[in-house]
């Protein structure tokens, strides 16, 4: 166990906090995981049951971080937003999920 | 390092060249991977499920990292004749139809992997996949089983005893 809580709390100051969100970390750890094929709009929304407006917000905020892009694509006649991570995507869910490993082993 | 040749193998046989700016392409790339592997092929390249249903972050990878080889159907690797009649069937079945294929490979991963019941399978399906009609779920349901359940020997003894009474029919009008 760590004893030095202090100093592992203190280096979160190096994340983004707006990354800590649950909508947020799911989309980021979901497309994460598929790197440069992404996920359209509707997979998103289907396999992690978040609904339009809430999705749609969180998205955005993501590509406004440059974690995300998006493209229009056309699938079986179809157009569909398909959503994927950047590297500075992948950089910040990589620094997040080493954080959180490191503060959940600190105990309760 | 040889297990894409052997994924490619399988596209050259199925007569798939992949472009990987292709969406369509990269779904297919996947779910026939993910259906040869529920097959009992082992290429090396194990799916699980994500937001996109079954799949394989390593495929993915070696897509990207080797996408000339996999345009151009470069292997050294032969199939061997039961893996290319693997090949023929899943072709046969799906006939590379990207929906047909996603659904089927869902489907199956839920009852093969995860030893859901058929209903329970298909009630996961049309969770993961509600964007796609019900035709287009059945159809490829249907398929699924066609490709990766044999029938047993009760099956086929349980099949004739119940088309039995219309083949007696069929054959009495013939007689008339």
């Amino acid at each position: 166990m760590h004893h030095d809580v202090l100093s592992i709390v203190n280096e979160s100051q190096a994340l983004n906090a707006k990354m800590f969100s649950l909508v947020r970390l799911k989309l980021i750890a979901s497309l994460a995981a598929l790197g440069p094929d992404g996920a359209t709009y509707r997979e998103l929304k289907a396999a992690l049951e978040i609904n339009d407006g809430v999705l749609y917000s969180n998205l955005n905020v993501l590509k406004d971080f440059g974690y995300l892009t998006s493209e229009k694509i056309i699938f079986e006649g179809k157009e569909l937003e398909l959503f994927a991570v950047t590297s500075q995507g992948l950089d910040e869910w990589a620094r997040t999920r080493e954080w959180l490993c490191k503060f959940l082993q600190c105990g309760g | 390092m040889g297990k894409r040749k052997k994924v490619i193998a399988f596209f050259r046989e199925l007569g798939f060249q992949l472009d990987i700016t292709r969406f369509d392409d990269r779904l297919i790339a996947q779910k026939v991977v993910c259906l040869l592997e529920l097959k009992g092929i082992d290429l090396g390249y194990p799916c699980s499920i994500y937001v996109r249903g079954p799949y394989s972050p390593e495929l993915t990878r070696d897509l990207y990292e080797f996408s000339n080889e996999f345009r151009q159907g470069e292997t050294g690797t032969q199939l061997d004749s039961q893996e290319k009649a693997t090949a023929h069937q899943l072709e046969h079945i799906f006939g590379l139809q990207p929906v047909l294929l996603e659904v089927g490979a869902t489907y199956g991963h839920y009852t093969i992997k995860e030893r859901y019941s058929p209903l329970e399978a298909q009630t996961r399906v049309k969770r993961l996949k509600p964007f796609y009609p019900e035709t287009q779920v059945a159809v490829g349901i249907s398929k699924a089983k066609e490709f990766l359940f044999e029938p047993t020997t009760r099956d086929l003894d349980e099949l004739k005893k119940e088309t039995s009474i219309w083949q007696r029919a069929a054959l009495r009008s013939l007689e008339e």
